[in-house]
């Protein structure tokens, strides 16, 4: 038999076969008649949401065809697929992606991994599961910038309390975000500080929707405690597995206010995600419509996550 | 097997404590610090016991900072944006759950999808726009700005909320003679209120939260708290007591707002995913 620990609740994009659509549509009856007022209820957002989200979006396909100038007033040169041609043969950009998606590997995967273990261990308390699920959330509503900052202050090799404890253990004492070889590695720790309470949250409501009487009867068969969390505990948590590391890499490719105010992409552009690149390029060298060609592969990018979590949500052919 | 079992409750309660302490120390770190003299600031090792002064707090509100001016633009513009998404996407989101068309599939899709643009790419247009319009440097700006990540947030997670709701009491209310609307707010409304809590305090700690959108769009009329910390960063010599400071008042009053919706977390970081 079949048990089905989490179910996703329904979304507009999932079909849930237990609970009917009231379809009770006669002939004739269009939906923009019958559902009327739905449609006054959603036509405000929508039509905000169009303006402020559709638009801009053609217009930064635009900018992507022209080179855009700012001095002496906006300026648009069509350009054709240059800002495209020169993005594919960008070595830079290509390692900004490189770099992108080192920091998004190592950041989502040591979360995942982490924070699964860290639920499972919470999971196994008997007392006060609660209460430290509640504190190990705090940095969950931290601003990335603060985070960032927090960061910043405690490395720092002459008044971080981390650095201290490095300098005196005799295991670094130089600068963790100026040096090229470290400045990554501590901002990926950065992140994992911050957003692995969220994978925590997320594989702990998995866990207390495990069906008990499934784990229950592994128990009573003897099946040791790996045997029951490998062959039946994370197979059953794997949907909710997937929401958490969707949900995580949406965040992840779209941040970088943490970065940008610690290393802002040095040093030796060690640390230059390409949301980094994209800033300097349109703000500091104002090539507007080469950003823009940078902004569209990152836009593509989520798209394709995006669609994934959506597939992950209404269907469970994922997981069948 | 009794010594055994202990070792194990041991290990584990070890592990659990050492990431607590991982977790909450900074931020315990940066409270403390906030409340400490300079010279006992910068002393190695550390010091845990000091006479604690509100120096750093009194100076962000004298001098030629106007830390006031900062908190008053940050509130207004998560405000605002806060509230004019719960109003439309709380409408929104009743609507999409309560009706079945064709490409409702797609409108869902196209709504998330603006949830997770990226910032970077939703920037330049943005910028374009707003330096015709002249809405740089202006909180108007920046409340459109937010609305492009916090009404399709809303609009989402209110119809997975309407979505749980059973159906059956608007049924009966339409038996009893009301109407769409007045099913609405006299039923639904009420009966999703943790909802639109929820949805509410997370709109507003993603936009309080926000640097991008205000390092890119501000100016002096429109500066936030994480900018007035990240203007302390760039001068030479930084000045950690106040910084820390700054990042206690930001960061204090979210964590209450957070906890204050424990329960409905879970469904509102997954976007209703996750029950």
């Amino acid at each position: 038999m079949k048990t089905e620990p989490h179910r996703p609740a329904a979304l507009p994009y999932a079909s849930d076969p237990e609970r009917p659509v009231p379809d009770v549509r006669r002939k004739g009856d269009a939906p923009l008649r019958r559902y009327r007022f739905e449609f006054m209820m959603m036509l405000p957002a929508l039509l905000l949401l169009a303006a402020i989200s559709l638009f801009p979006f053609v217009y930064l396909i635009w900018m992507s065809l022209n080179t855009v100038s700012l001095a002496g007033g906006l300026g648009f040169t069509f350009v054709g697929l240059d800002n495209w041609l020169q993005l594919f043969s960008d070595p830079q950009v290509g390692q900004s992606w490189k770099i992108s998606l080192i920091y998004f590997a190592c950041t989502v995967g040591t979360e995942l991994v982490l924070g699964i273990v860290v639920a499972l261990a919470l999971h196994a308390l008997h007392f006060g599961r609660h209460l430290v699920l509640s504190l190990v959330l705090m940095p969950i509503f931290i601003a990335p910038s603060i985070a960032g900052l927090l960061g910043y202050f405690l490395v720092d090799p002459v008044y971080g309390f981390y650095g201290w404890v490095l300098r005196t253990l005799g295991i670094f004492s130089g600068n963790l975000l100026g040096t090229a070889s470290s400045a990554m590695p501590t901002l990926i720790l950065i992140d994992v500080w911050q957003w692995t309470p969220l994978i925590i949250l997320i594989v702990s409501a998995g866990l207390a929707s495990l069906p008990e009487d499934v784990m229950e009867a592994a128990k009573i068969d003897g099946a040791t405690y790996f045997q029951r969390l490998f062959r039946i505990v994370l197979p059953l948590l794997a949907p909710i597995i997937l929401i958490a590391l969707l949900i995580r890499s949406m965040d992840a490719i779209r941040f970088f206010d943490a970065i940008a105010l610690t290393t802002n992409g040095g040093p030796a552009d060690t640390t230059k995600v390409v949301a980094i690149r994209l800033y300097e390029t349109a703000f500091r060298f104002f090539h507007l419509g080469y950003a823009a060609a940078i902004g569209l592969t990152m836009l593509i990018f989520t798209i394709v996550i995006a669609k994934v979590f959506l597939r992950a949500l209404s269907g469970r052919e994922l997981t069948n | 097997m009794q010594p055994l079992r202990f070792l194990k409750t041991a290990i584990l309660l070890l592990f659990v404590l050492v990431f607590v302490v991982w977790t909450l120390f900074p931020i315990a770190w940066m409270v403390l610090s906030s409340f400490k003299p300079n010279n006992a600031l910068f002393a190695f090792p550390p010091k845990f016991i000091f006479t604690p002064t509100g120096d750093h707090y009194a100076g962000l509100f004298t001098g030629s900072s106007n830390f006031a001016g900062y908190i008053q633009n940050s509130v207004i513009a998560a405000v605002s944006s806060t509230v004019i998404s719960i109003i439309l996407g709380t409408a929104a989101g009743y609507g999409l759950a309560r009706s079945h068309f064709r490409g409702k599939a797609d409108l869902s899709f196209w709504i998330i999808s603006t949830r997770m643009a990226p910032i970077a790419a939703v920037i330049l247009p943005l910028y374009l726009f707003y330096s015709k319009l002249h809405l740089l440097n202006t909180l108007l700006g920046l409340v459109i700005a937010y609305l492009t990540f916090s009404l399709p947030f809303a609009i989402w997670l209110m119809n997975a909320f309407f979505v749980d709701l059973p159906i059956a009491l608007e049924e009966a209310a339409k038996v009893d003679g009301a109407s769409k609307w007045q099913s609405f707010v006299h039923i639904v409304l009420p009966l999703s209120a943790p909802g639109v809590v929820t949805t509410a305090i997370l709109c507003f700690i993603f936009a309080w939260n926000d640097y991008a959108f205000a390092t890119t769009f501000g100016g002096p009329g429109s500066q936030t708290i994480p900018i007035a910390a990240a203007q302390l960063m760039t001068q030479s010599g930084i000045d950690w007591g106040k910084l820390m400071a700054i990042g206690t008042v930001t960061v204090l009053p979210m964590i209450f707002f957070g906890m204050a919706v424990r329960r409905w977390l879970v469904r509102g970081l997954t976007l209703g995913a996750v029950k």
